[in-house]
């Protein structure tokens, strides 16, 4: 039994349903996690996640943003700040964020903070819009 | 005396404010139990987090200046949250009495007291008395998310890290069930983990295993209160909503049933007036019948 739990502070998403492999976007990286793998405690930045639900053949993926991961052997563990499934990507708004977020990077002077801000919200549209253009890849 | 005209307007209008009230209690059930619905979709998230960085922190002697209480408490940073609009019974005035007492009986014990207001009406009562605050929020109740939550939450962690404040307090409703609300006082930082839930749990060998940590522990606990305070701003703000939407549910109920009252009493009223005018003028005619024969 290798089980996924993946929570928003809003929304309970999936609950301690059996999974066959879960791929998180890592702080340090993509993780791929498979049954048995190393006892892990990670952050997540923002990013695709990626799930493959044992009963359903598809592979499942919602663009999350700031996150945890904690993997037992007993299953995965996820919490999120944000979670968006690629039916609530709204493709133009998010073409509108990166855009201006990219002008903003190149012209704003800013300090750390809304830098930060910045960054993670072009992120998560650059992700966004990656999940509904290639929802395979 | 009123005439029957007048009393008749009376009853018309105490019907209307009858409807309005009505409805306002139905928006209000409604809206609450979507407020409910967001407590309890947090519940498993906040759970989740305050275990995890219970267990980090044990394990792996982990502390963080958020996590430490400062040895003497000299200046106070105090969140009140009240609701935008009134209409709600006592909710709003309870907050701001207890606001105030608190005021009033520290005062001499702390250097500083200050000011956060969430919410409209909090910050009115206290502006009037001459209160500058550090920072306001309102329009809560339009859409209370986990962003906005943040958002506040942020400001009050920089208050906390610059040294401003040696402590930080919420004082907001708790919500009891749809009819019960209870002032709480709670402190917000530094963050108190218990370390209770972590010994009842029976996977502590489990735990002790050797972790892959990536980033480092120190970090992620880092990363993980600052998450963990997010969610207390955001859980206070939905308790708050909540029973701001049960007080109104229940301050528009008694205010049915008043107006109900009012409307039998004019009812009535008018009836008697009605029928004394019948019986009168009835006598007028009997007598003036009376008199021609």
């Amino acid at each position: 039994m290798f089980k996924l739990t993946f929570l928003t502070p809003e929304r309970k998403l999936v609950v301690d349903q059996e999974v066959e492999m879960v791929i998180v976007p890592g702080e340090l990286g993509e993780i791929q996690i498979l049954k048995g793998h190393a006892p892990l405690i990670t952050t997540l930045s923002t990013g695709i996640l990626k799930w493959k639900l044992k009963s359903e053949d598809q592979v499942k993926s919602a663009v999350i943003s700031w996150g945890y991961c904690e993997v037992f052997p007993a299953g995965v563990r996820l919490l999120v700040n944000l979670a968006d499934f690629a039916n609530e990507i709204n493709v133009e708004e998010n073409q509108k964020i990166i855009k201006d977020s990219e002008a903003r990077l190149a012209n704003e002077f800013m300090n750390d903070l809304n830098w930060e801000s910045v960054q993670r919200e072009l992120a998560r549209a650059r992700a966004g819009l990656q999940l509904v253009n290639y929802p395979g890849a | 005396m009123a005439t029957l005209k007048d009393i008749r307007a009376r009853i018309d209008s105490t019907k209307n404010t009858q409807q309005i009230t009505k409805a306002m209690k139905l928006v209000s059930a409604a809206k609450l139990r979507k407020a409910q619905n967001n407590i309890v979709a947090m519940r498993p998230y906040a759970l989740g987090i305050k275990s995890v960085i219970a267990d980090i922190a044990i394990t792996q002697k982990i502390s963080h200046p958020l996590m430490e209480a400062k040895g003497e408490i000299r200046k106070v940073l105090l969140v009140v949250m009240t609701s935008d609009r009134g209409l709600c019974g006592g909710f709003n005035g309870n907050i701001s009495k207890f606001a105030e007492t608190y005021l009033a009986e520290n005062k001499s014990k702390y250097e500083k007291i200050d000011f956060f207001f969430i919410g409209r009406r909090g910050h009115d009562f206290f502006v009037k008395r001459g209160v500058t605050p550090i920072g306001y929020h309102s329009k809560l109740d339009k859409d209370i998310s986990y962003d906005l939550a943040a958002h506040v939450a942020d400001k009050l962690l920089k208050q906390y890290l610059s040294g401003s404040y040696d402590e930080v307090r919420m004082i907001y409703n708790e919500f009891k069930s749809a009819i019960t609300q209870t002032v709480a006082c709670e402190t917000l930082i530094p963050i108190g983990i218990d370390n209770t839930s972590f010994s009842e749990k029976d996977n502590i060998q489990e735990f002790a295993v050797d972790l892959i940590f990536e980033p480092s522990p120190q970090k992620i606990v880092e990363q993980l209160l600052i998450k963990h305070f997010d969610l207390q701003v955001y859980r206070c703000m939905s308790e708050s909503v909540a029973a701001e939407h049960g007080a109104r549910m229940t301050a528009m109920e008694s205010a049915s049933n008043n107006a109900r009252d009012m409307i039998a009493s004019l009812t009535l009223t008018y009836n008697k007036a009605r029928q004394e005018k019948i019986t009168s003028q009835l006598i007028e005619i009997t007598s003036g019948a009376e008199a021609l024969r």
